[in-house]
């Protein structure tokens, strides 16, 4: 059988086309990139003027918010870090497969919820009700991880049949259900604790006893709202980090008669480590530059103090709040664009920092023997 | 024992040359290198037109990089440097007047795994004549007819031309990508171990294929099965270590060859 | 002794080896638990809030009658009972739209079928009863009345006639109510279940399609919706061709060297900048900078009234086109990596050009990836709140960004925002109790709008590493 003829090629016009695509994509591609860089370009050009005024000035005026930022970044990281590296933890090491590919996307839906919605909710729903309920509150965070360590104990004194029944490879989900009746418990013994330990109402103890002021919008609140935010971004990270572990490591260190325990804290850990550093790391970028939690939950006073019940300003809420407001090429205005360079120069450095350890990590997994 | 006497024959090696028109490409002092690190060494050799030339020569010796070279897929890699010549019917493809594209149109690739496009069967035959010049459907239909009976696919493929190519075996796919790579007639068709991937009967099939295909075209086969470059070539050459040890008719390197080296790679692998 | 202390041993080791795991696992109960709850708090008030309620006639130890809506109810301090808070409305005659009631000064609770509530436009809600209707001289009472309204209200505002509502109050307060500044009428105790749904439908309906009305304590957010999809809508038009212009670029064009290296590390991390830095960045870049200078040149006759110069809609979508970039070049990479290279020499050993190649056979198999990559986005955008703040959005738009007036879609213009009105509502609003279940239903309207677009790119993904797994 012949071939059929076929007709010349036409190439001049395609091998332009080619080139004039070429072009405009490495044109385009370059722009872009340089556009992002603009970024930390203009903030840097925008607080020149404020060098003539020297640098006490500025920092006179940005350190209670510099202060008020840091405040609620570790009330956030205080909360979310324990429970983000322990459902990490337990999602990489015992959680079911099938739970852990559902669960996933579930925390991957937590952190999709808008900063904004996370706010109104604190700042008008959890706010009032924690000024009402300080005591249930400060119980319900003693007693919630007590009341896992006794679904333990209560889980490994049962018969064998329940054990099969919930397995605590399906923990994460049926434990939800305990922890509800337990913050029920809480609740209602709260009260009661309260008046009989205490004497009455915490929060006149608070002020009468220790001096200590309660703004209904405090670093608490805070604290509980932005960690709500960050648990996922951390968790993410986190569970990457644990569960890329060389499987062979965690078995070597298992046959070797080490406790789940002592595997945990020998092999796992040190392993993951970086990755977990990484994940924390990225958790404390995100919650120094929310701005909206921060905005609803903290009531916005600038105040250099400490104690968690009282109010807190952030260098993003004063930005959001007062930029719009600041004549541009007034004191205030780059004094402003003073605050964002800050943020922007301190989440850029604490995420390349993460990601270099990041790929680090990958690298000597990668030389263990794991998954690419 | 057998050092002293390869090296001081590896100046003068046996090596079968052709008339000029017989010659389809001729490779002469060719050297590449990967990022400084030699692959190809100062190879030297003819490849005769519409016949089929078997490489073969332990993994790592080069078989792929001169395949690749001859289309010069080289191109897209940024660290790689070559120097000597490789000539297709007497042009030189480095040269700048040389046109890539056309030089890839002429030269067909079929890579160790089939890499059909994820599209339909029928799409994926017509990826190389739609980029050529508009065609009249009627005309592309018959060039497409043409190109799948060629690969042995027509009779398995005519009634679900339009499912996805990646539905098919992989035996099937390794002969569309035949099919595709024919549909824009090239005058070498460079074959990188494609049965290796295979079924023994898959592997049959592309034999046969080959064998009936170099009425038409210019064959070189990389392979790593002896018994497969005895039964479907003409000509073989045996690499080693980026270079030319041997290179004569299939009989004659098979049953006697000149070298030492070449006899130790052929019965070590054999038996 | 020995046996004792084996027996010690074992017990350390269960209570190390038993119960932290148990921590960890009540560590993603407690998330599971804050998400869910988070949820259904929102959807439970944000979809009640429709629900017409029972209004409550309630007769007071002193003699008072109120009608009204109860709300909820709080322990009195000192363990003197507990509190109930009635939604009266009738602000233009009580002065306010609420009301505490001691629960033990109640003594009798009705819910009589003939009380109503009206929605108006000046003074908000009515609750009370309906006398008669005067129409034209005419005077309806009774069912009479009822169906005249019932009518009435199904026509358009220019066609309703000049009628008078004859309303009494609670405690004996008669009000001449004019039928054209009423905007709904309802007799929940007297409406069966399927009227109450049907009610209700009609409730989230207009929620969704109309404008706020009384300070955003009543009516609907659909200037707000529109606002932000127009926004995302041209957000995405602008980040999709220049996020996959820098990917194509960074992934398919540029030398893979340590520059790139760099480069690709930088765009990862910008996805991590605050949002409220990229809002710094369009305040002082695009509307002071690029829309100052467009004013100066083609609207210096309006100034110093800035028409570019101030926040618009074409500078926010612009300033989230930039926070967004970083999600779609990052997405769109990791599509490009994964297509296998085989792929691309495939192509390029039939006689394609580098622009065949990309165009025919890479980009169509990494669509989903970029498609994802847009998704997110789209998601990302329409939840941030914080960088709109200071590029463009506004508490109430007069004119909406896209009308019938040439040239139709008006950039400069200052647009509303759901996320930016939730913000405004809660906690600049004239009376924040009225507005709090608008404000869960904005919320709740939020969220699954971004829910939904996250579970898209959560399914494209999925679909996506399925077709991987069918390939290898
Ligand atoms: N892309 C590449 N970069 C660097 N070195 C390569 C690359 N491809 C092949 N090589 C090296 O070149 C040599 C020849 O490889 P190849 O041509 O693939 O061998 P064969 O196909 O004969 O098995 C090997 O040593 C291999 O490691
Ligand atoms: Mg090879």
């Amino acid at each position: 059988m012949t071939s059929p003829r076929l007709p010349r090629v036409y190439l001049p016009l395609r091998q332009l086309q080619d080139r004039i695509a070429t072009g405009l994509i490495t044109a385009g591609g370059i722009g872009v990139l340089l556009a992002i860089l603009a970024i930390g370009v203009f903030l840097a050009w925008e607080t020149l003027p404020l060098l003539a005024l020297g640098d006490t000035f500025a920092l006179s005026k940005l350190s209670p918010l510099a202060w008020g930022t840091l405040k609620a970044a570790i009330a956030a990281m205080l909360f979310a870090t324990p429970i983000a590296l322990g459902a990490a933890i337990y999602s990489a090491l015992f959680m079911s497969a099938r739970l852990r590919s559902r669960l996933k996307p579930a925390l991957e839906l937590m952190e999709a919820v808008p900063g904004v919605v996370v706010g109104f909710i604190a700042g008008l729903v959890l706010a009032p009700w924690v000024e009402r309920h300080l005591a249930s509150t400060l119980l319900l965070i003693v007693w919630l991880p007590f009341s896992a360590i006794l679904a333990g104990a209560l889980w490994h004194l049962a018969a064998a049949r329940l054990r099969r029944r919930l397995p605590h490879s399906w923990a994460g989900l049926w434990l939800i259900p305990w922890l509800v009746c337990m913050v029920a418990v809480a609740l209602w013994l709260a009260p009661w604790l309260e008046h009989h330990l205490l004497g009455g109402d915490l929060r006149r103890l608070l002020d009468q006893q220790y001096g200590m002021d309660y703004a209904t919008r405090n670093a608490l609140i805070v604290g509980i709202a932005m960690g709500f935010a960050v648990i996922p971004s951390i968790y993410a990270l986190a569970e990457d980090a644990l569960a890329d572990i060389p499987p062979t490591l965690m078995e070597g260190a298992q046959a070797l008669g080490a406790s789940r325990w002592q595997a945990l804290w020998k092999v796992a850990l040190p392993t993951a480590g970086p990755g977990i550093f990484s994940a924390v790391m990225i958790g404390a970028g995100r919650a120094v530059g929310e701005t909206m939690i921060v905005l609803m939950a903290s009531g916005n006073t600038a105040l250099f103090s400490a104690s968690p019940f009282e109010g807190l300003r952030s260098l993003s809420a004063a930005i959001a709040i007062e930029l719009p407001e600041a004549s541009p090429g007034g004191l205030t205005y780059h004094l402003l664009i003073l605050a964002a360079l800050s943020l922007f120069l301190f989440t850029f450095l604490v995420n390349t920092l993460a990601e270099v350890v990041r790929q680090r990590l990958r690298r000597r997994y990668h030389r263990l023997g794991g998954r690419p | 024992m057998l050092a002293p006497l390869t090296s001081a024959q590896s100046s003068q090696t046996p090596v079968i040359t052709f008339a000029p028109e017989q010659c389809c490409l001729s490779i002469n002092q060719f050297h590449l290198a990967y990022a400084g690190k030699p692959a190809l060494r100062d190879l030297t050799l003819d490849v005769p037109r519409h016949r089929v030339t078997a490489f073969i020569g332990p993994s790592g010796c080069g078989k792929s990089t001169l395949l690749r070279a001859i289309n010069r897929l080289h191109d897209l890699n940024e660290s790689v440097s070559h120097r000597g010549y490789i000539a297709l019917e007497g042009q030189d493809i480095h040269a700048p007047q040389m046109n890539v594209t056309e030089l890839r149109r002429r030269v067909g690739m079929v890579f160790q795994t089939p890499n059909p496009f994820p599209m339909s069967i029928y799409e994926n035959v017509a990826f190389g004549l739609r980029l050529q010049r508009r065609l009249p459907k009627r005309k592309r239909d018959d060039i497409i007819e043409w190109a799948l009976t060629s690969a042995a696919l027509w009779d398995e493929v005519k009634d679900r031309l339009h499912r996805s190519a990646w539905q098919l075996s992989g035996g099937q796919q390794q002969r569309l990508v035949i099919a595709r790579t024919l549909a824009v007639q090239p005058d070498v068709l460079l074959l990188d171990e494609p049965a290796s991937a295979l079924d023994p009967i898959s592997t049959l099939k592309i034999e046969e294929l080959i064998r009936n295909l170099k009425s038409q075209l210019t064959l070189v086969l990389v392979t790593h099965n002896m018994q497969q470059a005895a039964r479907v070539s003409d000509y073989t050459a045996f690499l080693q270590n980026g270079e030319l040890v041997e290179f004569g008719l299939t009989d004659q390197v098979f049953t006697n060859p000149r070298l030492q080296r070449t006899e130790n790679y052929i019965t070590g692998r054999m038996t | 002794m020995k046996p004792l202390s084996e027996q010690s041993k074992r017990r350390v080791n269960w209570l190390n080896d038993g119960l932290w795991p148990w921590l960890c696992a009540a560590c993603v109960a407690l998330s599971l638990l804050m998400l869910a709850a988070l949820l259904t708090l929102l959807a439970t008030r944000g979809l009640g809030h429709f629900w017409p309620a029972t209004l409550e006639e309630v007769t007071l130890t002193s003699g008072d009658i109120v009608i009204g809506q109860p709300v909820r109810e709080t322990p009195l301090p000192l363990n003197a009972g507990m509190e109930r808070l009635y939604f009266t409305g009738n602000r233009d005659i009580n002065g306010a739209n609420w009301r505490w009631i001691a629960v033990d000064d109640i003594s009798a609770q009705t819910t009589p079928n003939d009380l109503i509530r009206l929605e108006r436009t000046p003074w908000g809600d009515f609750i009370g009863r309906l006398v008669a209707v005067e129409s034209d001289g005419q005077r309806l009472t009774g069912q009479a009345a009822w169906d005249y309204i019932t009518t009435a209200l199904a026509q358009p505002a220019s066609q309703q006639g000049s009628s008078d509502l004859l309303l009494i109050t609670a405690d004996g307060h008669a009000l001449r109510q004019p039928l054209s500044n009423v905007s709904h009428f309802q007799a929940p105790n007297a409406m069966s279940w399927g009227q109450k749904v049907t009610a209700w439908g009609q409730n989230v309906w207009r929620f969704l399609s109309e404008g706020p009305r009384a300070a955003n304590t009543g009516g609907g957010v659909w200037p707000a919706i529109f606002g932000t999809v127009l926004m995302v809508i041209l957000m995405s038009v602008i980040v999709t061709p220049f996020g996959v212009l820098a990917a194509i670029y960074l992934n398919e064009i540029a030398h893979q060297n340590r520059l790139t290296h760099l480069v690709r590390i930088g765009v990862r991390n910008l996805a991590g900048v605050p949002s409220i830095v990229y809002g710094v960045f369009g305040l002082g870049v695009f509307v002071y900078g690029i829309g100052g200078s467009i004013d100066n040149w083609f609207f210096s006759d309006e100034l110093p009234s800035p028409t570019f110069g101030t926040g618009g809609l074409l500078w926010a979508s612009l300033t989230l086109a930039l926070l967004t970039l970083p999600v779609v070049i990052v997405a769109t990479e990791e599509g490009l990596a994964r297509i296998p290279d085989a792929q691309r020499e495939g192509a390029v050993a039939l006689g394609a050009t580098r622009l065949e190649m990309l165009t025919r056979v890479v980009l169509p198999m990494a669509t989903p990836a970029m498609l994802t990559g847009v998704i997110l986005a789209v998601a990302r955008a329409a939840g941030e709140v914080a960088p709109l703040m200071l590029v463009g959005v506004a508490k109430l738009a007069p004119q909406m960004p896209l009308d019938g007036e040439f040239p139709y879609l008006h950039l400069e213009r200052k647009f509303m925002h759901l996320g930016y009105h939730l913000f405004d509502t809660a906690f600049h609003g004239e009376d924040v109790q009225a507005a709090i279940p608008l404000v869960y239903a904005t919320a709740l309207l939020l969220v699954l709008i971004v829910l939904v677009l996250n579970l898209t790119a959560i399914f494209l993904r999925h679909y996506l590493r399925r077709q991987r797994g069918n390939e290898c």
